[in-house]
Formats: structure tokens, C-alpha cells, sequence
């Protein structure tokens, strides 16, 4: 099996090299065979990644110890759900893994659009079959999974060699969430090359208008979709693993998946501009290969080595290829700019400076500010290394200080946006949306004074949260308010009528929420307390409200794992209010790894976050870590809404239409009158 | 002495008596573990500050041996009545400036600071002169044909969005 998933990626491998070269002969030739080839050849590419991706799945199930990729992340005792996951455990899987995801997009791009935008498509099959080959080329040679273990014999020829049984998975991947995070980042990450291909290739084709955005418009929302999903997830599972009671730490990895969020965040909202106003068309080519660019400059930080990660692929000799692959990539994109840059202009009028046009370039401006600082603050610990020998840490304290303002004045912005109208805005105007936000927001302030939230940032983020929800409650009841006043439906209905007719609109403002949600659990972080005893039985622990007892602990045998488990009673006041396991892990094969689980007791207003520390190494008794993090639940709470938020703007508009229908005579017919034809009303329908 | 005095000094003395031993239990003071947030806990494993090392993966899931040498050593500087910028630089004299968890506030780390700030000036000028630009053309932006001419485009947009609809 091992031959054969070889075997399959470098046929991969081939065949992207003929979509490529093919494509571009296509491009000249416009030989509709040669078309049709070259794409087959991109559709095999996809299979056959599928099929070696299969096969060292098949490898990792069967516990094939023959192989260095499953001895490194695999043991038999190791639960399938988790064998599973081990495809992206380490780097060469894990890059396997990033072709497998970017083929389904491809695939499902060279399916979708094989008998339309025939001018278009042959651009897009080039690019993607570019993108395929670079990293099929890491798979194939330099990164390959299906490298198999061998011995020196005493003759001194390589002979195969099998292990009994392998390393075992890193513990701190051995968690549900595991399983899920990384196919979402990775999702993201990749699906950022589909409306990459697409306006690259407009721009090569000069293709008309702004047909490439509405192609790409999904594709996008999906591939942030992702991405937005993946970070939040893998918040969750710093949290809720790592033991150290935070959820974000500003890791190089972190910021990594936060940089193409970004960008892609403020190309969502600036890609209105271009289909409402036909304004920023240079700017959006540029944010969609930016964004791309950052994916792969994302990548290349966090598995080069370049800085210094708690993630795992920090160890690895294959940045010299993502940056060849940039270098590669920027001038191919600037080529095509300068060569067909007159296509893109576009005649940019803003009627005033008070509209929904000026506010999306201080979205735009904010979003590409926040990029960057955390773009360099990442990396100046290189620059400090180039420019003085000596290299300065940047940790959390300096991009919190950095990102809180930004992220503060994004959310005002989040509340702003939405009531300024396309192209002007009067003062009245200005006057009647804002009184009733801004009156909420003062509420949501003053609530947070009175609740303890006594922090200056905390309490203006909190204001903030108040003001965007009643701007988006506005935005749904007065539309709803006209529904209402032309079917006569409720309120409530006439605002699920209003999202479904214009689902990309009111997904948004869903996802606005979901923001504002996100935003009050961040509020909280500026009020975490903890703190840390060592307690022998009966013991007990005070943190805020809660008292903590140590009632026992004991053993806990898995196939794969040891776990010492502490029994820990929670009390608030007098009253008992649960049981709490926090435990740690020792797994087979990782002998100096151990993992943690942490016991939440999670409410909307805290989360009592208790995790068992160890035996401490001079009292041999159990440290109990104990912290309180305030409203912590609502930053995943956001995270479900900003899914279905997003889901909801990839649904298609139910279209309104004007049908006649019959309505009942007035009861207030004058008697003796001549009898009305029976009358007709317009009203509203949809398809 | 009234009863309430009383109550109070009893308890400082408990506090007195209770601060000792609650160093001797985890190895440091509360004030080294503030300090210690400031300083980068240098096992090279976790890329934590030392004030808030929980050695995610190690055996002990608190300060790992390193960062608790770090913190005693905090201790030992604040014995001797150090301020906490003297802590912090005599950290990076012994370790070098990766020691800090933040960019230091002079020399190169300045730099740091200083690069969000110069980006949203310049962003922030750019979008200003962006905006004035393209408000300067009133004799067309506002004249009716271009009305015309900008209800059509809209008009269009629109047809063409729908006919594209996925």
C-alpha cells in the first residue's frame, strides 16, 4: 500500500504538470480537446491525491510499523477515531493532508464550472494546477509520507525494518477537538486559493466586469467560514487542554491563521463596494492575493522554524521552498497587474464622506492595520535578530496592548457601517439611527459598572456590544416592520421573510452578532483570577464565589493512557453545585509527554476552570490549579453564530414578487350600492 | 484598644504569620509571580512568561523547574529591595533581551511600538486623501445624467448578480 500511495502522488505530480503546461498551450491554442484534457488531467490530479491519502490512512489503520510516518505518530493502542486524525499530526501528513483539502475544492470548481465561463476557466485550471504542483512537489520529494524504515545489515545493504509498535500520537492532539480543528483551519487555508485563481485569472483573461467576484462569492464566504471555524475551535482546544486557563496566547500559529482571516474579513466587506459602486476593483484583486499570499506566508512562519512555536512543526527544512513558492507568486501576480492593470480601472465617486462607501475604507483600513501589526510583531523577533544580534520576544501583553484599540474601534465600526446609507447620508438620518444604539450601549456600560466589569477596555467594548446588537435589532425590526405593514404577517416572521430575501445582507448582520457575542466573552479576559494549592484530602480552596474540597482521587486504566484523576466537590456558599475530574494523562509510546484534562463548570457569567497540576514533586501531595474566567461561554456562543450567520448568506434569495390575489369585500359596503367587482390586491409573494 | 482594632491586628499577624508559609509552599511570593509575567520563561519548551508558565505537555501542569528558579530569583532581587525594572534588566544582563515578554519600551523595541502606531497614521492619511480624492468630482457625480448613468449601472449590477446567482 505504501508503493502504491507513492506511486499515486507521483502520478499527481504528472499529471498537475500536464494540466499546467497543457492549460497554458490551451490558453493559446484554444483547442476545445486540449481544453477538455487539461482539465480531465486537473480532475485525475484530485483523484489520485485522494487515493495516496486514502492509502496512508489504510497504513495508519492497519498499524503498518514499517512506516516512519506511522511510527512517529501512531501505536496500536491507539483508538481508531484517533488514527484517524493522525493523518495531520505530523508535517508530511499534514501536507498531504493540505492537497487532499485544496483537491476537493478543485475538483469541485473544475465539476461546477466545466460548461460555463469557457473563457475563464482555462486561467483557473493553470493557477490551481500551479498551486497543486508546488505542494505536491513537498509531498512527492521532500515531505513524503510513504518513506518506510530500514536497517543497515551486516553486509552493508538497506534492508526493510519493522517495528513492534510506534511513538504514539502527541498527547496534546489526543482530544476530540483534534479531530475537527485542523480540517477546518486547513479548509480555510486552502479554500482561499479558489477566488485567488479566479481573480488572478480574470485579470490574466481580462475577463469582464465583476463576473469573477460573483463566481468567487461563495467560495469565499466558505473558505472564511472555515477559517473562522478552525480558529475558534482551536481556542477551544488550547483551552481546554493546554491546562493554562487562557485561549488564545498570541502563538506564531496562532496569529498565522489569524492573518488571512483578517484580510479575507475586509475583502468580504470591500467586495460591496465593487459589485454596489464598481469602486476598488485594483484594491480587491489585491486583498484576494494577499490573503492568498498569507495563507502560504502563514504556513511557511510556523513550519519553517523562522520563530519559535509551541506548535509542533516548528523543526523543518522546507521554508526555503514556501519562500521560493512567495517570491514565485508575487512576481506572478504583479507580472499580471502591470501587463493588464487598465482593465481594472474604475471611474471612484463618493458622493460624501458620511456613507457606507467611506466606512467601508476605514473597515478596510482597520482590518489591513490589524494584519499587519500582528504580521510584524510576529516577526520581529527576526527583525530585532537582523538589526541588533539580539532577539526580542513579542509575547501576548504587547499584542493585547496593540490589537485591544483596533479591535475596539472594528466593533464600532460593526455598529456604524449599517446605518449609514450608499452614497449619503443626511444628519437626521444620522440622528434617528444612532439615539436608540447609543442609549442601549449606555445601558450595556453602565450594566457592566454595576456587574464588577470595572475596566476601562472591558467596559467600552461592553458599550460597544450594546450599541452594534440594537443597530442590528433596528436593521431586522424595521424591515420586518414593512413586511409586516404589506402581508400582515408578525413581526417575527416578517423578519425570517426579510433574512431569506436577502440572506447575504442579514447572514451578515447574524454574523455581526456572533461578533458582538465573541467580543463580550473578550471583555471578560481582564478579569481572570486563579490560583494554585497543594491539598491533601479534605483540603479545600477558595476562588471567588466557589469553594473547592478535594474529596479523592484515583486511577483511571485506558488502552492508551493512564490517567491519576482528582475528585474535586464544588461549593458555591453552602450549596453543592458538582463533581469536577480534572486529570492527567500518561499515554503509551510518549514517555515523557503527558496530557491534561481540564474540568469546566461553565456558566454565561464564569467558568470555573480547575485542572490537576500534578504531585508536587517536594509535599507529594495534588496541586490544584484553580482559575475563574468571567464570560468565557460567549465567545463560543458567537462562534455558533457566525456560522449560521454565514450559512445563512450562502443561501440563495427567496425572490419577492407582486401576484394578485382576492381579497374579501369590505364589511363597510354601503348598502344599495352597486356591487364591486370582486377587487384585487397587490401583494407580496415570493417563488 | 477597641474590639475592632483588635480583630484587625489579629488578622495582619495571621497574614504576617500565613504570608511566610504560603512562599514556602509553591517556592515564591505573589509579587515574584507579578514580576514573573513580565519575564519569558526561558525552558525554550513552553513560550510562556514565567509568572504564568503551565508547561503544557510536562508532567506538572504549573511552573516548570525553570520558570520556578526564575521566580525564586525574583525573590532574591527583591529581597535585596530591587525595583521591578531592575529585576527585569538584571533578567536580561543574565539571559539577553528574548528574556522579555514584551518589546522593551527603548532602544530597537521601540520599534515595535511604534509600528502599529506609524501603520494607522499612514492608513489613516491614505484613506483620507482616498476620500477627498474621489469626492472631487462634483460637475459629474452630481450632475443628472450621471444620475442616470449610475441608476442604470445599478440596475445592471443587480441583473447581472442575479444571473450569476450560484
Amino acid at each position: 500500500m505504501d508503493v502504491f500511495g507513492s506511486f499515486s502522488l507521483l502520478l499527481a505530480f504528472v499529471c498537475a504538470v500536464y494540466a499546467f503546461l497543457g492549460g497554458m498551450v490551451a490558453i493559446k491554442t484554444r483547442h476545445p480537446l486540449l481544453v477538455k484534457s487539461t482539465r480531465q488531467a486537473g480532475m485525475a490530479t484530485c483523484v489520485l491525491i485522494f487515493i495516496a491519502t486514502l492509502s496512508l490512512e489504510y497504513l495508519l489503520f492497519t498499524d503498518t510499523f514499517s512506516m516512519a510516518y506511522v511510527v512517529s505518530h501512531s501505536n496500536r493502542d491507539l483508538s481508531t477515531f484517533y488514527k484517524f486524525a493522525a493523518l495531520w499530526a505530523g508535517q508530511e501528513g499534514s501536507l498531504l493532508f493540505w492537497s487532499t483539502l485544496l483537491s476537493i475544492y478543485v475538483l469541485s470548481v473544475l465539476i461546477a464550472y466545466r460548461h460555463k465561463n469557457g473563457e475563464l476557466m482555462p486561467y483557473v485550471g493553470v493557477i490551481l494546477a500551479g498551486v497543486q504542483i508546488f505542494f505536491l512537489t513537498l509531498n512527492n520529494f521532500v515531505e513524503n509520507p510513504f518513506k518506510t524504515l530500514a536497517t543497515v545489515s551486516a553486509s552493508g545493504a538497506l534492508e526493510p525494518f519493522t517495528r513492534l509498535d510506534g511513538n504514539g500520537l502527541n498527547p496534546l492532539l489526543q482530544y476530540p477537538e483534534m479531530v475537527i480543528h485542523p480540517p477546518n483551519l486547513y479548509s480555510g487555508y486552502t479554500g482561499f486559493t479558489i477566488p485567488f485563481a479566479f481573480a488572478l485569472a480574470a485579470l490574466l483573461a481580462r475577463y469582464p466586469g465583476e463576473k469573477w467576484i460573483h463566481l468567487t462569492r461563495k467560495w469565499t464566504m466558505i473558505a472564511w467560514c472555515f477559517q473562522s471555524v478552525g480558529i475558534l475551535l482551536g481556542a477551544h482546544w488550547a483551552y481546554a487542554v493546554l491546562g493554562w486557563g487562557g485561549y488564545w496566547g498570541w502563538d506564531p500559529v496562532e496569529n498565522a491563521s489569524l492573518l488571512p482571516w483578517l484580510s479575507g474579513t475586509a475583502f468580504l466587506h470591500s467586495v460591496m463596494m465593487q459589485e454596489k459602486r464598481g469602486m476598488m476593483k485594483v484594491w480587491n484583486v489585491w486583498l484576494v492575493f494577499s490573503t492568498f499570499l498569507l495563507c502560504i506566508l502563514g504556513t511557511f512562519l510556523t513550519r519553517s522554524g523562522v520563530v519559535s512555536s509551541v506548535h509542533a512543526f516548528a523543526n523543518s527544512q522546507i521554508g526555503p521552498w514556501f519562500v521560493g513558492f512567495i517570491i514565485l507568486t508575487i512576481l506572478v501576480c504583479f507580472a499580471a497587474y502591470f501587463k493588464n492593470r487598465d482593465y481594472l480601472k474604475s471611474e471612484n465617486v463618493l458622493d460624501s464622506m458620511v456613507s457606507r462607501e467611506s466606512s467601508f475604507l476605514f473597515n478596510n483600513l482597520l482590518f489591513l492595520v490589524a494584519c499587519i501589526a500582528v504580521l510584524s510583531g510576529t516577526l520581529f523577533p527576526v527583525f530585532s535578530e537582523w538589526f541588533t544580534s539580539n532577539r526580542i520576544s513579542v509575547g501576548a501583553p504587547f499584542f493585547n496592548k496593540v490589537m485591544i484599540p483596533i479591535g475596539l474601534a472594528i466593533l464600532f465600526l460593526t455598529g456604524v457601517g449599517p446605518l449609514l446609507a450608499w452614497r449619503k447620508t443626511s444628519l437626521d438620518s444620522l440622528k434617528r439611527n444612532f439615539g436608540w444604539p447609543l442609549l442601549v450601549g449606555i445601558f450595556f456600560g453602565i450594566a457592566a459598572f454595576v456587574l464588577g466589569y470595572r475596566d476601562g477596555a472591558s467596559m467600552l467594548c461592553l458599550f460597544l456590544c450594546g450599541f452594534v446588537t440594537w443597530t442590528i435589532v433596528l436593521e431586522f425590526y424595521r424591515g420586518a416592520k414593512v413586511i409586516r405593514a404589506r402581508t400582515g404577517m408578525s413581526l417575527m416572521m416578517g423578519a425570517h421573510e426579510l433574512a431569506m430575501r436577502n440572506t447575504r445582507r442579514y447572514g451578515g448582520y447574524v454574523v455581526h452578532f456572533g461578533m458582538v457575542l465573541i467580543f463580550i466573552g473578550l471583555a471578560g479576559a481582564a478579569f481572570n483570577i486563579d490560583t494554585q494549592k497543594a491539598m491533601n484530602v479534605g483540603d479545600s480552596l477558595k476562588l471567588g464565589p466557589y469553594t473547592l474540597v478535594l474529596q479523592s482521587g484515583d486511577t483511571k486504566v485506558d488502552k492508551n493512557y493512564t490517567a491519576q484523576r482528582m475528585i474535586v466537590e464544588v461549593l458555591k456558599g453552602n450549596k453543592q453545585i458538582m463533581l469536577l475530574y480534572p486529570e492527567k494523562r500518561q499515554f503509551q509510546g510518549n514517555e515523557q509527554a503527558a496530557g491534561t484534562m481540564v474540568a469546566i463548570y461553565s456558566t454565561l457569567r464564569e467558568d470555573l476552570y480547575v485542572v490537576y497540576a500534578g504531585m508536587d514533586p517536594e509535599a507529594n501531595v495534588p496541586v490544584i490549579h484553580a482559575f475563574l474566567n468571567p464570560l468565557v461561554k460567549w465567545i463560543w456562543l458567537g462562534g455558533v453564530w457566525v456560522v449560521m450567520g454565514t450559512l445563512l448568506a450562502l443561501m440563495p434569495n427567496r425572490r419577492a414578487t407582486l401576484v394578485l390575489a382576492a381579497t374579501t369585500q369590505p364589511a363597510a359596503a354601503v348598502p344599495g350600492e352597486p356591487a364591486l367587482t370582486p377587487h384585487v390586491s397587490l401583494r407580496e409573494g415570493h417563488d | 484598644m477597641t474590639k475592632l482594632k483588635r480583630i484587625a491586628f489579629l488578622c495582619v499577624l495571621v497574614a504576617f504569620a500565613c504570608g511566610p508559609l504560603l512562599t514556602a509552599q509553591v517556592g515564591y511570593s505573589q509579587r515574584a509571580k507579578q514580576i514573573g509575567m513580565h519575564l519569558k520563561c526561558m525552558c525554550r519548551g513552553c513560550d510562556m512568561s514565567a509568572g504564568g508558565c503551565a508547561h503544557p505537555g510536562g508532567a506538572f501542569s504549573g511552573p516548570c523547574d525553570t520558570a520556578k528558579a526564575m521566580l525564586k530569583e525574583v525573590d532574591q532581587h527583591l529581597a535585596k529591595g530591587e525595583s521591578e525594572q531592575q529585576i527585569i534588566d538584571a533578567f536580561v544582563a543574565e539571559y539577553g533581551t528574548v528574556v522579555y515578554v514584551e518589546p522593551p519600551k527603548k532602544g530597537f523595541g521601540l520599534v515595535a511600538w511604534l509600528m502599529p502606531v506609524f501603520y494607522s497614521l499612514v492608513g489613516f492619511g491614505l484613506v483620507i486623501f482616498v476620500v477627498r480624492k474621489w469626492a472631487v468630482r462634483p460637475a459629474s457625480a452630481g450632475s443628472a445624467g450621471s444620475q442616470v448613468h449610475n441608476e442604470a449601472m445599478d440596475r445592471a449590477r443587480a441583473q447581472a448578480a442575479r444571473e450569476t446567482e450560484d
